[in-house]
């Protein structure tokens, strides 16, 4: 049921990234297990990135942002600090262990740094299947938006031994940070 | 007399940049003002009712109607999804190099600019444009702004631009068409210098964002049963252009051909009637805005072309224009900024008014108050952080229409300096 239900959370992310709105679920859902599939066997190198501490992250709904120019991983501290303490409200802590929010945030930065690589990128595309063009036998893969938000999810919980996707997590603080948008 | 009217003139700006007035009230204000202070009679030849009112709202009649049928093509883009398709298609084939993806809405948004301009580009390129970039990582700002820029290339193709300047200024539409050719590579090569050079300072940038699980309420849209719509239907944007720009056609039957192309080409015969009448009367609601605006305007330029208000502005308007042609592009550069934040040298504001003066007291030949007004139309159409367009790219981004401006007036300062530079040239 819990796999079901962070498929569900995949596909629905995937769903709302521009360029998919009227594609068919069922494409999507295999775009999502593909995705999903290729970012938990990912092996991102280990690059030196600095890291900076803020603390206005609920504010702006960010966990954790990658930027390239110079490359930096900004981590949202008062979200990743709400996130440990709902872990602990809805009993979580088998699935997310302590500190693990952090060690997730970094991971899933470091899987889109890792995805900016060419032959990542048209691995991860090959992996995904989408056809972009067809000329005769020859076909050229299409990119799957949304797609490597999947796979850094699931490098995240993968490298960091997480029991379930870190998209519960982030469903459990979208409803306590925009309270108002649940319907 | 002439220091009156400048003052009056002043006093409208500073209502339209408090926010007191909308633009087009304080623009009709400002013309029976300046009509009554320059002496116009009531009624009868050159009078505040007859000639400023009654003659000057439907002087831009012409601009009004390719205004009309512009936001109608745009609403059939958006209905059949040929605006769509096009982004979707960028982001297949290139969404993982955020550049390339960059240089493609672009270039969309730059055709749509051809055929809509202004806020309903924005919004028919950027509904999609915009959160796409931002998913294949490219920063916010840098979103807005490619939108922005890209309709900006477009804005010297836009044909309801050119029957704007062509009514406004009393030119020929060859004349308008000739000196946008012109201006068009400046516009071109500064966004995609925009695009090259923001990517490279700010590369990419990839959020663990909250708000991607939220449910977004789906758009109830058509294209949802209609698929994606087929190739050849992709160059509706196109066909206006080709017509006005490569067979000379005339403005408003282009745009016409425009709406017919995009209607045969994605549409079945017997849904024909309804659709070319839904989308028609939405053209009407995007249209509104402008087109009173453009009411306004011309009450406006027919009000500062009374004899009186010529009279009156004549000596002092020549005693600050610079006649030297390289004095003329220092000091018109320099007050770039004055265009923006609905300034006095908007040309869909007062500026039009100042563009009448200049013309109607006869300091500068129309051709060169041309070349002015469109260098400057091409910098408050980026960078204003009050115009439709820009507000809207940026708060659709997500960042504030000030961080779009700063990013963008460079790159539009220069093609306004290349403008006035080709202008100086041309006809000085
Ligand atoms: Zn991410």
């Amino acid at each position: 049921m819990s796999a079901d239900h962070d498929l569900d959370l995949a596909v629905r992310l995937l769903a709302g990234t521009p360029t998919h709105e009227g594609r068919d679920p069922l494409t999507l859902r295999q775009w999502a297990i593909a995705a999903e599939e290729f970012g938990s066997r990912m092996t991102p190198e280990e690059t030196p990135v600095r890291v900076v501490e803020r603390d206005d992250g609920l504010a702006a709904g960010l966990l954790a942002r990658y930027r390239s120019r110079p490359p930096v991983v900004e981590l949202y501290v008062d979200t990743v600090a709400r996130a440990e303490q709902l872990v602990v409200e809805r009993g979580w802590r088998h699935w997310y262990p302590e500190g693990s929010v952090r060690a997730a945030a970094l991971a899933h930065e470091q899987a889109h740094a890792w995805l900016h690589h060419a032959h990542v990128r048209a691995e991860f595309k090959r992996a995904l299947g989408h056809t972009a063009l067809r000329l005769g036998r020859r076909r050229v893969y299409a990119h799957v938006a949304g797609a490597d938000e999947l796979a850094a999810h699931a490098y995240a919980r993968a490298a960091c031994g997480l029991g379930r996707s870190p998209l519960l997590l982030t469903e459990a603080l979208a409803a306590v940070a925009y309270p108002e948008s649940e319907k | 007399m002439g220091v009156v009217i400048l003052l009056v003139m002043a006093a409208g700006v500073a209502a339209m940049l408090s926010r007191k007035l909308p633009t087009a009230f304080a623009l009709v204000l400002l013309a029976v003002v300046i009509a009554f202070v320059a002496g116009a009679p009531l009624t009868g030849k050159d009078s505040v009712l007859d000639t400023v009112l009654q003659e000057g709202a439907p002087a831009l009649a012409a601009t009004m109607i390719a205004i009309l049928l512009g936001s109608w093509l745009g609403k059939l883009l958006e209905e059949t999804g040929i605006a769509g398709t096009l982004v979707r298609k960028i982001v297949e084939f290139g969404g993982d190099r955020p550049v390339f993806v960059a240089l493609g809405v672009l270039a969309v948004s730059a055709l749509v600019g051809t055929v809509t301009g202004s806020a309903p580009a924005a919004m028919l390129a950027g509904l999609i444009g915009i959160p796409a970039m931002i998913a294949v990582g490219i920063p916010k700002v840098t979103a807005a702004g490619t939108i922005l820029m890209g309709i900006a290339v477009g804005i010297p193709f836009e044909l309801p631009v050119w029957q704007f300047f062509s009514t406004a200024l009393e030119l020929p539409v060859d004349t308008v068409r000739g000196f946008m050719v012109k201006l068009f590579p400046f516009a071109l090569v500064a966004a995609v210098a925009y695009v090259l050079v923001e990517s490279r300072r700010r590369g990419v940038e990839h959020t663990w964002s909250l708000k991607s699980v939220q449910d977004k309420p789906a758009a109830p849209s058509r294209r949802k049963l209609l698929g994606d719509a087929p190739w050849y239907a992709l160059l509706t944007p196109a066909v206006p252009l080709i017509l006005a720009l490569g067979f000379e056609l005339a403005i408003i039957p282009s745009l016409l051909a425009g709406v017919l192309y995009a209607l045969v080409t994605t549409t079945r015969p017997r849904d024909m009637n309804r659709r070319l009448l839904r989308t028609l009367y939405g053209g009407f609601e995007v249209a509104a805005p402008p087109i009173t605006l453009f009411v306004a305007i011309g009450i406006l330029l027919a009000a500062v072309k009374l004899p009186g208000a010529v009279d009156a502005l004549e000596p002092l308007v020549k005693a600050v224009s610079p006649q030297n042609p390289i004095l003329f592009v220092l000091v018109f550069t320099v007050l770039v900024p004055l265009c923006l934040y609905r300034g006095p040298l908007n040309a869909f504001g007062l500026g039009a008014g100042i563009a009448g003066v200049l013309i109607a007291t006869g300091i500068y030949p129309a051709a060169a108050v041309l070349g002015m007004a469109t260098s400057y139309n091409q910098v408050f159409g980026v960078a204003d952080p009050t115009s439709t367009q820009t507000v809207w790219s940026a708060q659709y981004a997500g960042v504030s229409p000030q961080q779009v401006m700063v990013r963008t007036l460079p790159y539009v300062w220069v093609v306004a300096l290349g403008g006035l530079c080709v202008t100086a040239a041309s006809y000085l």
